[in-house]
């Protein structure tokens, strides 16, 4: 049938099709981390040559550090060419498909019905993939629905999958075990819940209520007596990826709206929940031309702890910012600053972070923000790239960054890097964010 | 006569004992049936024992057989459902699978036990090549696609192997197993890769 005539062709495309659904560990892996062993400074060239992308995506995130953000925002644009980024992302939306018959499997197993039975129709062809599984698309009481399946196993591949790169991991980014271990906590605590389809339910369903104030945004209603820990039921909703959305040239009205839609959610789950949806890249996101925008996919929650959010926050505070012992203080609470560190190491990265900071945090000291603006990003992706040939940079063996930066900034990345695709308009006075959080 | 009973009684029988009945009179009396009557049936308890290893493929077969959508599925999907209903099916007996298991796991000697069943399996799948030929799943190349049976058969046992050892949640990880060695195999028989690799053994066999 159609699913198995057609074998992927390329072999990046094969490859991450299989890095999609958590059969990673293949051949691609290891010959990419012994390349990288042997002669680590054909790096970024061998990376593209090779499919690791995801494992990159993890491997750069590790020293999770504000300086290490350089990486992770190179992801969607700076080192790596457009035309692989585009491919990354779109990996992110095509896995490879689940056999009819282990679809149906699975609903034997964890619902003890067939689709056939539990719904009206079912198309047995999956309209699209999911990080870790597929969707399907079925009817029941005359609504169109979609229906998440996870690859069975997953849970174990990721355990065995980090087990495997960890010690090239530590090789490559160049950190001492111990440093890199919280790191790894972090990410495989969040890996293993992307697993667990009831949390995630679970998840889906507060935090869609709680953001369901917020204008332009849309939550599929979800469905628990159509769900497992497999399985995942919910409203097909209506709209397009990033990608071919702004194919279709969508007004500015749209964009900014949507923008704005996106930017209100992320603020008001940051300031009023504490706690956010991590994972903001396209495939999670359906546009609409009237400026709505459909969210779901909330796998990957990140908890923010107090204490961290008061230090990361002060960051955006200029007022805080010039005094310069207090500075360092909030520098060594974010673990940004080592303990090991001289004074000269302190004096140096604290320079390196507060350009950064000050670059970054710009939008948040706007009333209004043009995230079209490219020579903004230009200007960062610069910076990045500076910093990251920067030798002492380079040769830096500490974590920077608590773990928790991780996951955060990863969130602003993504959310900054869909915002600048979207060339939207935003308001992002301090006001507005307040207004949310009480509202 | 219905020779499932007997199976059902037997397989009790080493889920309460762990061991075989010490004879076949004394397996009887607990039946309540003549010694006679038995060997009209089976000939040994190692008969007996083959039949329960067929018994589950034939009951696997037949409950795909009667289902709609089994009907509807191209090759590759038929034995994909046929491996997860087959693993579905041992589930219910995997006390009895476990207590047998160094019977017909560990020395290839005993393999015999499933003797029966590898002959019907082999029937089930030469049918499923056959229907393979003309759906274009499987390729036709002579000698070696009569070959592909012995294959198969290694990929259930492979199966077997990984389902008796799996202790994941629900045996998931069997789940996984079947969809990949399926999906491997069919790729194999039906892309040109095999092709290459017999053509490159030809010519490292015949280059001196």
């Amino acid at each position: 049938m159609k699913e198995q005539t057609n074998i992927p062709t390329g072999k990046v495309e094969r490859a991450t099709r299989f890095v999609a659904t958590g059969v990673k560990v293949g051949a691609n892996y290891l010959k990419h981390y012994t390349k990288k062993l042997i002669d680590p400074s054909t790096r970024r060239e061998e990376l593209h040559a090779d499919n690791a992308e995801d494992i990159y995506d993890t491997l750069s995130n590790l020293k999770g550090s504000a300086l290490k953000v350089a990486q992770m925002l190179s992801m969607d644009k700076g080192m790596l060419p457009k035309a692989y980024t585009e491919r990354f992302a779109m990996s992110q939306y095509s896995a490879p498909p689940l056999s009819g018959p282990l679809v149906v499997n699975t609903f034997m197993k964890t619902l003890g019905k067939s689709p056939a039975q539990l719904f009206d129709s079912f198309d047995m062809q999956a309209a699209n993939a999911a990080s870790i599984g597929q969707v399907h698309k079925a009817r029941k009481w005359g609504k169109e629905l979609a229906v998440k399946i996870q690859y069975p196993g997953v849970a174990n591949s990721v355990r065995s999958d980090l087990r495997i790169i960890k010690p090239f991991a530590i090789r490559i980014v160049g950190m001492n075990e111990v440093d890199m271990d919280k790191y790894f906590d972090e990410i495989e605590g969040k890996l293993l819940e992307e697993t667990d389809y009831k949390l995630e339910l679970r998840r889906s369903m507060e935090v869609s209520a709680e953001c369901a104030h917020i204008p332009n945004l849309v939550f599929p209603v979800y469905y628990p007596e159509l769900s497992s820990d497999k399985i995942i039921t919910m409203d097909w909703l209506q709209g397009l990826h990033l990608k071919e959305f702004l194919a279709r040239r969508p007004t500015q009205e749209a964009r900014d709206k949507i923008g704005q839609a996106l930017w209100d959610f992320y603020q008001f789950q940051v300031h009023a929940l504490k706690r956010v949806h991590a994972d903001p890249h396209p495939g999670n996101f359906l546009m609409r031309e009237d400026g709505t925008v459909g969210v779901f996919d909330f796998g990957c929650i990140k908890e923010i702890p107090q204490e961290f959010y008061v230090n990361y926050f002060l960051l955006t505070n200029k007022e805080v910012l010039k005094d310069e012992a207090r500075r360092r203080e909030i520098y060594t609470n974010l673990e940004m600053i080592h303990p090991s560190d001289t004074e000269r190491e302190i004096e140096f990265f604290s320079g390196l972070f507060q350009k950064m900071i000050d670059m970054l945090t710009l939008p948040f000291t706007r009333e209004e923000f043009d995230f079209g603006d490219e020579a903004y990003f230009a200007g960062i992706y610069e910076y990045m790239d500076h910093l990251y040939n920067l030798k002492e940079v380079r040769e830096s063996k500490v974590a920077r960054g608590s773990r928790h930066s991780l996951y955060v900034n990863r969130t602003y990345f993504g959310l900054y890097s869909i915002l600048s695709e979207l060339k939207a308009r935003v308001i992002t006075s301090e006001a507005r964010i307040a207004d949310l959080t009480n509202g | 006569m219905d020779k499932a009973p007997i199976r059902e009684a037997y397989i009790k029988y080493w889920l309460e004992h762990g061991r075989r009945p010490v004879s076949v009179y004394t397996f009887c009396q607990q039946l309540e049936m003549t010694e006679a009557a038995f060997y009209d049936s089976y000939a040994s308890f190692d008969a007996l024992e083959k039949d329960i290893w067929r018994a589950f493929f034939e009951e696997t077969l037949e409950k795909l057989k009667e289902d709609e959508t089994y009907k509807g599925y191209g090759v590759r999907e038929k034995l994909l459902a046929f491996y997860f209903l087959w693993v579905q099916q041992l589930r219910q007996h995997r006390s009895y699978i476990l207590l047998q298991k160094e019977k017909y796991l560990a020395p290839p000697l005993h393999l015999d036990k499933l003797e029966a069943f590898r002959i019907a399996f082999y029937d089930y799948i030469r049918e499923l090549i056959k229907d393979g030929y003309q759906t274009g799943e499987v390729k036709e190349r002579k000698f070696i696609s009569d070959q592909y049976v012995h294959g198969f058969w290694l990929q259930a046992l492979f199966v077997l192997q990984y389902w008796v050892k799996d202790d994941s949640e629900g045996f998931e990880m069997t789940d996984a197993a079947i969809e990949k060695a399926v999906n491997l195999s069919f790729q194999l028989i039906s892309s040109n890769t095999l092709d290459s690799i017999l053509d490159f053994g030809k010519f490292v066999f015949t280059k001196k």
